[in-house]
């Protein structure tokens, strides 16, 4: 057992090597991620940004009590399962299609590819100048059929699934992208094995196809929600979480509080730990399932 | 697929195709509608969207009298001190930066994950995927706090340094993915004959690896060349924001000036789009490269 410290200097080297990109880490995610947990506690805001000190867990219990809080997980909880399952059905039947006989499968391709290619940025203000209320070409297009305007981004029944569809849009390119790749790597002649077996469409695709591509649908799941979960641009750039909390998420939530004029950092600190909590499981999955942490 | 019923031509099959197309038509128009949305914006008179335009076959938005003005005024549009050319500048700086920086930084860290064994690999590698877990938010907060601290707020370092470090937890993967899959034999092969460590890595790994440190350069570019949330709060002064932020400031709550909104997005995009359809093919594969073995 004496050999730790002799291990730990035979590996001097290798520690060098990660030593820059470790310091940076600590400095900008672990300490930061610190940080935020004890600035949680305190009372740090717009009127004690220097002169802040321990108040427990006030923060907290004002948010549980804040009847707003169960809107907001009930948004992030729509938001994110809104997004991902029609994002990964679409993934996969876009890749199943594809996958098949069809003619024309390059072109498809790059078209289909265009919103996972385009800045996710630019094309979140461009939905938002879609959905506009006057000049908008949704309501344009509806104007050509009789159809009075819909306040797309001003009417809280229309503003979530109008983000909901923007984000699903960005979302489905990546998904076929994984889904394109798992079903290129199933050897053929599994299926040719099936069909002298009497398999034909449907039974190749249910015991073959799916069964062999599952562990990408739970990656792309995961990811996906992980992603989704976190995604400020597409929750803030379009609403900004507005009308008043209709499309708020925690992640926007906890950006308005901070930096939406009254720097109330430490509620948006206890904000941001809560969805941390939300987040994390999903995201030991993720890195159990890819075996990431694994030597070679 | 020979021998299986694949040869013939019935009407199931014939109905098939059709409904195949149909979707895949409808999908791909999706996939393009705002770009169309936004090439007809950008070459239309006028900020408002409101004339100037019509629909063709009722869906596609042309314009009536097409105009490269917007295209025009992008180049010369100021904002209380800070112009088009400072806000590219200050993209292109922070950009190269990070993207030298990332690469500089995880190609190391990536070969240590992968050809060395030390005590705590596995928690180090795990803490360096730990950040992708966060809400973004969590860190932008602190980050802000210790940046105004040491004086970096409105400085190109207060992006640089979170952007790089930010794309340390996919980058750092996807180099050491890349690593694994070249055999050991062949850098262990090349020090016994005498070569020394640096010399294995720099003549035979990072020639075999090429195609994923494009693709490190590439998550470090769009990164940090299209980041609005961190630089929105790190760079308040207008002369030194970078081309997303002069971007988003055209669209206000008052008004928003949509036609050089959209020749400023098409000068942004173009150059993204080209990149990344070049690349895709290398994007995915260290993303995914550990699912699909089953």
């Amino acid at each position: 057992m004496a050999s730790v410290l002799e291990r730990l200097k035979a590996s001097k080297t290798s520690y060098l090597y990660i030593l820059p990109a470790l310091i940076g880490l600590l400095f900008l995610v672990l300490y930061p991620f610190a940080y935020d947990i004890y600035i949680s506690f305190t009372n740090m805001n717009i009127g004690h940004i220097r002169d802040f000190s321990l108040i427990g867990l006030t923060n907290f219990s004002y948010i549980f009590s804040d009847p707003d809080f169960i809107v907001i997980v009930e948004n992030t909880v729509v938001w994110t399962v809104a997004n991902v399952i029609p994002t990964v059905a679409l993934g996969l039947l876009l890749a199943l299609i594809l996958n098949s006989k069809v003619r024309g499968k390059t072109i498809y391709r790059m078209f289909l590819i265009v919103p996972w290619a385009m800045p996710s940025f630019i094309t979140l203000l461009i939905w938002k100048g879609m959905y506009d209320l006057q000049y908008g070409v949704f309501n344009k297009f509806l104007e050509q059929f009789g159809v009075a305007p819909i306040n797309w981004l001003g009417d809280c029944h229309w503003a979530f699934p109008a983000i909901v569809i923007a984000n699903i849009w960005l979302g489905y390119p990546f998904m076929m992208i994984i889904f394109s790749g798992a079903l290129q790597s199933i050897p053929t002649e599994l299926y040719e094995a099936a069909s002298i077996d009497g398999a034909v469409g449907y039974r190749q695709m249910l015991h073959i196809t799916i069964p062999l591509i599952r562990p990408t649908i739970i990656l792309g799941l995961l990811l996906g929600s992980i992603w989704t979960f976190n995604n400020f641009n597409s929750a803030y750039l379009i609403t900004a979480g507005g009308p008043g909390i209709c499309t708020t998420i925690f992640i926007t939530q906890a950006y308005n509080l901070a930096f939406g004029g009254l720097l109330n950092f430490s509620v948006a600190a206890a904000y941001a730990l809560i969805a941390f909590v939300f987040l994390f499981f999903p995201g030991l999955l993720w890195t159990r399932y890819m075996g990431v942490t694994k030597s070679s | 697929m020979k021998g299986s019923s694949g040869g013939r031509w019935t009407v199931g099959k014939a109905i098939q195709s059709v409904l195949k197309h149909a979707f895949l038509i409808i999908m791909a128009v999706i996939s393009i509608y705002p770009v169309l949305w936004v090439v007809s914006t950008a070459f239309t008179p006028g900020e408002t969207l409101a004339t100037g335009w019509h629909f063709l076959l009722g869906f596609v938005p042309v314009p009536d009298h097409p105009t490269i003005d917007h295209f025009a005024s992008v180049l010369n549009l100021q904002v209380t001190g800070g112009t088009f050319a400072d806000w590219l500048r200050n993209s292109l700086v922070i950009t190269v930066s990070t993207v030298l920086a990332s690469v500089a930084l995880t190609l190391p860290a990536g070969y240590a994950f992968s050809r060395r064994v030390f005590p705590g690999r596995g928690a180090l590698m795990f803490s360096f995927l730990l950040p992708t877990m966060f809400p973004g938010v969590v860190t932008i907060i602190p980050q802000f706090l210790i940046f105004a601290t040491l004086g970096l707020v409105n400085s190109y370092l207060g992006c640089i340094i979170p952007y790089t470090v930010g794309s340390f937890a996919l980058s750092i993967f996807i180099m050491k993915g890349a690593f694994d899959s070249v055999p050991r034999d062949l850098d262990e092969a090349a020090t016994i004959d005498g070569a020394s460590e640096f010399r294995a890595f720099w003549q035979i790994l990072v020639p075999l690896t090429l195609p994923s440190i494009a693709t490190v350069s590439l998550w470090a570019f769009m990164g940090s060349w299209l980041d609005f949330a961190l630089a929105h709060v790190m760079l308040q002064s207008n002369s030194l924001w970078t081309l997303p932020l002069a971007l988003y400031s055209l669209i206000t709550p008052t008004y928003t000036y949509y036609g050089t909104f959209s020749a400023m997005s098409l000068i942004m995009a173009v150059p993204v789009f080209i990149v990344f359809m070049i690349f895709q093919k290398y994007l995915v594969t260290g993303l995914t490269s550990g699912s699909v073995k089953g």
